[in-house]
């Protein structure tokens, strides 16, 4: 199916998706920072019957196409759970397998002609660097180094993290940093997370029909306003059709959000009211 | 739209030297932004779609997206296909909202506990597991609505406590976002106490207690506090970030002072303050709106939370909180693993 796409280059499906991306970009409510909970890699391969590494290449399949359609449709952040802290604590074969994944994975990102290159998009690892063994830090290095000049949008890849360490190493850094203890508030320590110099999460999109945050983006995630989508499908199932269905109802929800506090607004304008011809004041 | 926006936008993405690809055209809208003119405007479209179709042939492999600069033609066609879109999706919104709104009301007269304890712990004892904790974010409605305003919001607060001692649960979090509730906590106690002789009998009123972990206060139902069958913590936005602020500002102030070692400074202290601070992290979190929005919450405490809620609802109703407890009953949690 790959082969496929690559070599007709406009095949129909592509050409749908670039429309679709356009008309979300035009709507002007597309979310700036998207995070995704990619779950659901095991269960799928249990599934399908294949090796949990197989399980595993699924998923970074379906990562590539439904970030393609996001980066389009107007996305400036994207954030991706790839590995969390917690996940040290599964069999030394499976980490290990996990780990020459993500590094090959992210290495390739950043090859000729893939995802990053053709989107200009700037690949940030975060998380508990030090956890990660010295080689595979030193071609996350790289990558990132790679891809520092790219300003169009951004990918955060969460390797390894977890929530509550973030807010910690937060908290820290403000401290040993030397901050005089009026200038800690809750903006510096918003500052001071990995995700620091991303826009504001607006969406967060969790897979496999489990509904917590299992220790990602709490601080982001728990502010006021913020969308959370639990889908019930494995993540190598979750593709850009399920994704652009989210984007139509963010986007939806979001362009009616703003009428409605528009209306408010007038109905309070006594000078409004006055304005209006005499037979619409008393509807 | 504004156009100015879309000329900045155009302009920004003009002044950018990004390697994208190695034949990328100049936009050619941006010619005609600078000396506008209607000859030009047709020039600069015809050029953009001859230019566009010319190198989809050069490079097929390339899909350039960021280089297309969008016509005024096809902004239009996609602003048209986006009303088209918004069309069919409220319809279907609309279909979707009637569903669950029968679907809630169905449940209704299913889960009814009729202010009998009885019947909630008949419903409960078949689940395999409960929460330890309970947590619910209840949402002020506006003061004209039925059940709206202050009263609106302690009646729904009672109602949950109720539910909660029944279904044999001791610890419950209700967080409102303003804290009314820690705001009004005489009269909620009061409320609670009405309520709960509706459900037990004016007999045997289950003893419980108010906290408010930000001042660090206790309200007990009774003078005697032994037995008690249900705590409940009142918690607001004040609970949730500005909290992790105040304690970061502490242990600043200590290091400064010395009294406390910048590598004492652990995930383990951190966890322990901010348990006494808030208190302990929920299990289950019920949600009563139409769509999840977690309104400031403390984060440090949804690191495992389970939440529940139903699509399209706005009311405290028993048959969410006993659907709650039912999804949390099969939820596995297997951190890591």
């Amino acid at each position: 199916m790959e082969a496929e796409t690559t070599l007709s280059g406009f095949s129909a499906s592509e050409w749908i998706k670039n429309q679709f991306s356009n008309v979300i970009r035009v709507s002007n409510v597309a979310p700036k920072h998207v995070g995704f909970v990619m779950d659901g890699n095991r269960r799928y391969a249990k599934k399908m019957d294949i090796e949990v590494k197989e399980g595993h290449e699924a998923g970074y399949m379906s990562m590539s196409k439904v970030l393609e359609l996001c980066y389009q449709a107007g996305v400036e952040t994207a954030t991706v759970f790839a590995f969390s802290i917690e996940n040290f604590k599964r069999s030394s074969q499976e980490v290990d397998n996990l780990m020459q994944l993500a590094r090959e994975r992210i290495r390739q990102l950043a090859d000729k002609g893939e995802l990053a290159e053709k989107y200009g998009i700037r690949v940030k690892v975060i998380g508990d660097l030090t956890l990660l063994p010295k080689d595979i830090y030193k071609e996350v290095k790289r990558t990132i180094d790679q891809t520092k000049n790219n300003t169009r949008a951004t990918l955060n890849i969460c390797f390894p993290y977890t929530g509550r360490e973030e807010m910690f190493h937060s908290v820290k850094e403000l401290i040993s940093a030397d901050v005089p203890v009026d200038g800690i508030n809750e903006s510096s320590l918003e500052e001071h997370l990995y995700t620091g110099d991303s826009p504001p999460l607006d969406l967060l999109v969790r897979t496999s029909g489990v509904s917590r945050l299992s220790d990602f983006m709490l601080w982001q995630a728990s502010n006021k306003g913020v969308v959370i989508e639990l889908i019930d499908c494995l993540w190598p199932e979750f593709g850009p059709l399920s994704m652009a269905w989210i984007l139509l109802k963010f986007a939806f929800r979001k362009s009616f959000f703003v009428k409605h506090e528009l209306k408010d607004e007038v109905e309070d304008n006594d000078e409004l009211m006055e304005a209006l011809p005499e037979d619409k004041k008393h509807l | 739209m504004n156009s100015e926006k879309i000329v900045e936008n155009a302009r920004l993405l003009a002044g950018e030297d990004v390697n994208v690809s190695t034949n990328r055209i100049p936009p050619p809208e941006a010619s005609f932004m600078k000396h506008p003119s209607k000859l030009k405007a047709l020039q600069a479209v015809a050029h953009l779609t001859a230019a566009e179709r010319d190198q989809n042939i050069k490079t097929p492999k390339n899909n350039a997206f960021w280089n297309q600069e969008m016509g005024k033609i096809q902004y239009f066609i996609c602003k048209t296909l986006l009303v088209g879109m918004y069309l069919v999706f409220g319809l279907f919104r609309y279909l979707q909202y009637e569903y669950n709104r029968m679907k809630l009301r169905i449940w209704n007269v299913i889960y009814n506990p009729s202010n009998t304890p009885q019947l909630i712990r008949q419903d409960v004892t078949k689940l395999n597991k409960i929460p330890r904790r309970l947590a619910a974010i209840l949402e002020m409605k506006s003061v004209g609505s039925v059940g709206g305003g202050v009263k609106g919001l302690m009646n729904d607060g009672s109602e949950v406590a109720c539910w909660t001692v029944s279904a044999g649960i001791k610890h419950l979090i209700l967080y409102d976002f303003d804290g009314i509730l820690k705001k009004n906590v005489l009269e909620f106690k009061q409320e609670i106490k009405t309520k709960l002789s509706r459900y037990f009998g004016p007999s045997n009123v289950p003893k419980f207690a108010l906290r408010i972990p930000h001042k660090n206060k206790v309200y007990f139902s009774n003078d005697d506090t032994h037995k008690i069958s249900l705590e409940i913590s009142l918690l607001s936005n004040r609970d949730g970030r500005q909290t992790i602020v105040d304690l970061t500002k502490t242990m600043a102030e200590l290091t400064k002072s010395e009294e406390l070692q910048l590598q004492d400074i652990t995930m383990k202290l951190m966890d322990k303050e901010l348990t006494q601070l808030v208190g302990p992290e929920p299990d289950l979190l019920l949600y009563f709106g139409p769509s999840l929005d977690l309104q400031g919450f403390p984060p440090w405490h949804l690191r495992l939370t389970e939440f529940h809620w139903e699509q399209d609802n706005d009311q405290v109703t028993y048959s969410i909180f006993i659907r709650g407890l039912h999804k949390y009953s099969s939820c596995k949690i297997n951190v890591g693993k």
